[in-house]
């Protein structure tokens, strides 16, 4: 009860301080339309991943058919290469996500009931590798029921009749995959499931899609400024050193002080939330629980920096310089002002270092790549495990004086 | 209640690396008194306060307050505590009311328990009219006040007050004296720590003087003074030459020398306001009469010089 209490004190003081609703509230919301304006209209960049497209078998019927659900797909663009070596070069580079070698006999051998395998060139570690190849996974699983239907329609017809040519036999079979194809793309029944691609368009997200969580971590880090603030102040006026003579412990002023930065950048990343999604149209309320999880995540790493933060700083002015240097390189190496995979795979390499990046995939995979809820948990676990180690520092540097 | 004992301090000991803070210092405040830490800034008494509030842990020996030991039971300790902090432990910019609220919740207190002894605090300091002020807006006294009235909430047995004045008007400083006697007559144990002798005089049943980590003296006002066996010196002047009136004086009940020349004169005396009226009467028996008087009585500050050498300000 006392933690409550604390918690309460400290949001009573961080809402009557004038500062807080302008870096709380209003800068954020003015940041994210600023930012969106000027992704949307600098560089009107197609933010899926790119995924190299190499086949030799272009007239193959499946080729076709994964060559268009690839590029009807709201995760993956597709970009043509001109071979196997070239693509694989574009992917360390990192100019593509990852790029799919199809073989010249994968129609044909699929059909004729002959193990074929595509081949994935991929870095599965960075973000955009594991997101691309769960992408293409999805994609071929339907080709390859597609095909599996084909061939099942077929032995079906030629049981009860058989076929009186090659050419009737093929037609059949081109048919039922077609059919097939169809109720891929308009299901009669749908179920959510982790890879679903159930965007009604194909067109790509809007630039708001990646201000709005790029300002949602920004100020998250940077309203650590008012929270950090609060601590050294109590250390300051002594009042720190007072709670121990109530008989509080350690444990539950920690506590208190924590739970009070996390209601305060829960609450700022609930309103831009709300913002995003109805006055900027980003789909956060496509998969809430996906978000409320990033969410929560977030907030728990930023208030466990907050709470590092106010630890270690000795005056007000620490505190204020250390969370506005947190905000500049989380954000900027982070991806929150543009997106990584346009900056190339070593920088992404580097920007996953810090757990903002992983707050804007958690975030980016609901609202611009179109994937459910498993995709935020890796996202969201890795943000826990940042909370748990900046907390368990903040423990350990804890001084009342 | 160890026999009647508030809090009783057994060689406790404080290092801060090589610096020796406290001593192995032992003393016992008994239920009910005040007892007053005398000593200059840096003689210990913070730090020992801290011990007995659990800021700090010993680095030996153990301090008792009602009973639970500071090093095994220290929430208990806690708990029969209140302690007023030398610097200001308030929230400048939450009001007076707010402070308290917030304060008494922290020792537990919760509803309409709450808010009564808030509003008997807000009563006890003298504040009930500017409960809804904000503390930064407060003068230095007022801000003190409320510093002491924090410790009041819990209704503590025990109250300890490091040096609650430091830095205040002397209208403040009356009002936190008086404060201090109050609660002392409603039952209340005070440890109280102060550099000023004029307050250990004041308030103290009982005088712990401390310096360089060590309790170099204790015991009452009066047994401190004896301590050191210094008589009151009167400084007088006449309106006639000296040695009419030497001899006469010299054999006054309670006289012990007289010294001086022309018309000014130095008598040392048990007891001032005894002896005064038969030098004035003496005086008048020999013809003359005494202009002015000046009493220097025996203080604190004398028995600190004698101990130490130096002045307790110093």
């Amino acid at each position: 009860m006392r933690v409550i209490d604390l918690a309460l004190k400290d949001l009573s003081q961080i809402i009557r301080d004038k500062k807080s609703a302008l870096f709380l509230v209003i800068m954020p919301i003015v940041f994210t339309g600023f930012m969106g304006l000027a992704l949307g209209r600098g560089t009107q960049t197609d933010s899926r991943l790119p995924l190299g497209f190499v086949t030799a078998d272009a007239s193959g019927i499946l080729s076709q058919n994964l060559q268009s659900m690839l590029n009807e797909s709201k995760t993956l663009r597709v970009v043509s290469a001109t071979d196997e070596t070239q693509a694989a070069e574009q992917v360390q580079q990192g100019t593509l996500a990852a790029a799919l070698i199809v073989p010249a006999n994968f129609s044909a051998g699929t059909l004729a009931g002959d193990t074929v395998n595509l081949k994935l060139i991929a870095d599965v570690n960075t973000p955009g590798g594991a997101t691309a190849r769960q992408a293409v996974q999805a994609i071929v699983a339907r080709v390859l029921s597609m095909a599996q239907v084909g061939k099942l329609s077929v032995e079906q017809i030629n049981a009860v009749q058989p076929f009186s040519s090659d050419a009737a036999r093929q037609t059949t079979m081109l048919n039922a995959i077609a059919e097939a194809s169809h109720a891929w793309r308009d299901p009669q029944l749908t179920v959510t499931m982790e890879d679903a691609y159930a965007a009604k368009t194909s067109s790509a997200p809007s630039s708001f899609a990646q201000s709005s969580p790029g300002m949602m971590v920004m100020f998250a880090v940077f309203g650590l400024t008012t929270t950090a603030m609060l601590l050294v102040t109590e250390r300051k006026t002594r009042t720190l050193q007072r709670m121990i003579t109530t008989g509080m412990s350690r444990a539950e002023i920690i506590a208190g002080h924590v739970l009070a930065m996390f209601v305060v950048v829960f609450a700022q990343e609930l309103l831009l939330v709300l913002v995003g999604q109805m006055v900027f149209g980003v789909n956060y309320a496509r998969e809430p629980l996906a978000i409320a999880l990033v969410m929560a995540a977030l907030a728990l790493w930023t208030a466990s920096l907050g709470l590092l933060i106010g630890v270690l700083a000795k005056v007000e002015d620490q505190a204020a310089w250390w969370s506005r240097i947190a905000m500049f390189v989380f954000s900027a190496l982070g991806g929150a002002w543009f997106p990584l995979e346009v900056t190339g795979q070593t920088f992404a390499m580097i920007g996953h270092l810090m757990p903002s990046a992983w707050a804007m995939d958690g975030f980016q995979n609901i609202v611009v790549r179109g994937l459910a809820f498993g995709s935020v948990l890796a996202p969201a676990g890795i943000l826990l495990a940042y909370a748990a180690g900046f907390f368990g520092l903040a423990v350990w540097r804890f001084r009342f004086e | 209640m160890q026999n009647g004992k508030a809090i009783r301090v057994e060689k406790l000991t404080k290092n801060f690396g090589e610096h020796l803070a406290v001593q192995g210092i032992s003393f016992a405040v008994q239920q009910g008194e005040i007892l007053s830490l005398l000593g200059p800034n840096g003689a210990g008494k913070s730090t020992t306060i801290s011990m007995l509030a659990g800021l700090l842990a010993p680095t030996d020996g153990d301090a008792f307050v009602m009973g639970h030991s500071i090093r095994s039971d220290g929430a208990a300790a806690k708990k029969a505590l209140g302690v007023v902090p030398q610097d200001l432990a308030l929230y400048p910019d939450l009001s007076a009311r707010e402070n308290l609220t917030f304060w008494g919740k922290m020792y537990g207190l919760r509803g309409s328990a709450l808010k009564q002894r808030v509003d008997e605090t807000l009563q006890v300091i003298g504040l009930a009219d500017r409960q809804k002020g904000r503390i930064d807006t407060f003068s230095g006294g007022m801000k003190r006040r409320v510093n002491i009235g924090v410790a009041l909430l819990h209704k503590p047995q025990v109250v300890i007050m490091d040096e609650p004045t430091v830095g205040i008007d002397p209208q403040s400083r009356r009002h936190i004296l008086d404060n201090v006697k109050d609660l002392n007559r409603q039952g209340m144990t005070v440890l109280y720590t102060t550099h000023y002798m004029e307050e250990a005089a004041e308030l103290s049943n009982h005088i712990a003087i401390m310096d360089h980590g060590k309790v170099i003296a204790f015991g009452t006002h009066d047994e401190l003074i004896k301590l050191v066996g210094e008589q009151a010196r009167l400084e007088l002047t006449l309106n006639v030459e000296a040695n009419r009136v030497m001899d006469a004086w010299q054999h006054v009940e309670g006289v012990s020398r007289v010294t001086g020349s022309d018309g000014k004169l130095t008598v040392l005396a048990d007891d001032s306001n005894r002896v005064l009226p038969r030098l004035f009467e003496s005086a008048t028996r020999a013809g003359g009469r005494i202009t002015s008087v000046e009493i220097h009585e025996p203080n604190l500050e004398a028995v600190f010089l004698h101990l130490t050498g130096r002045a307790l300000r110093d």
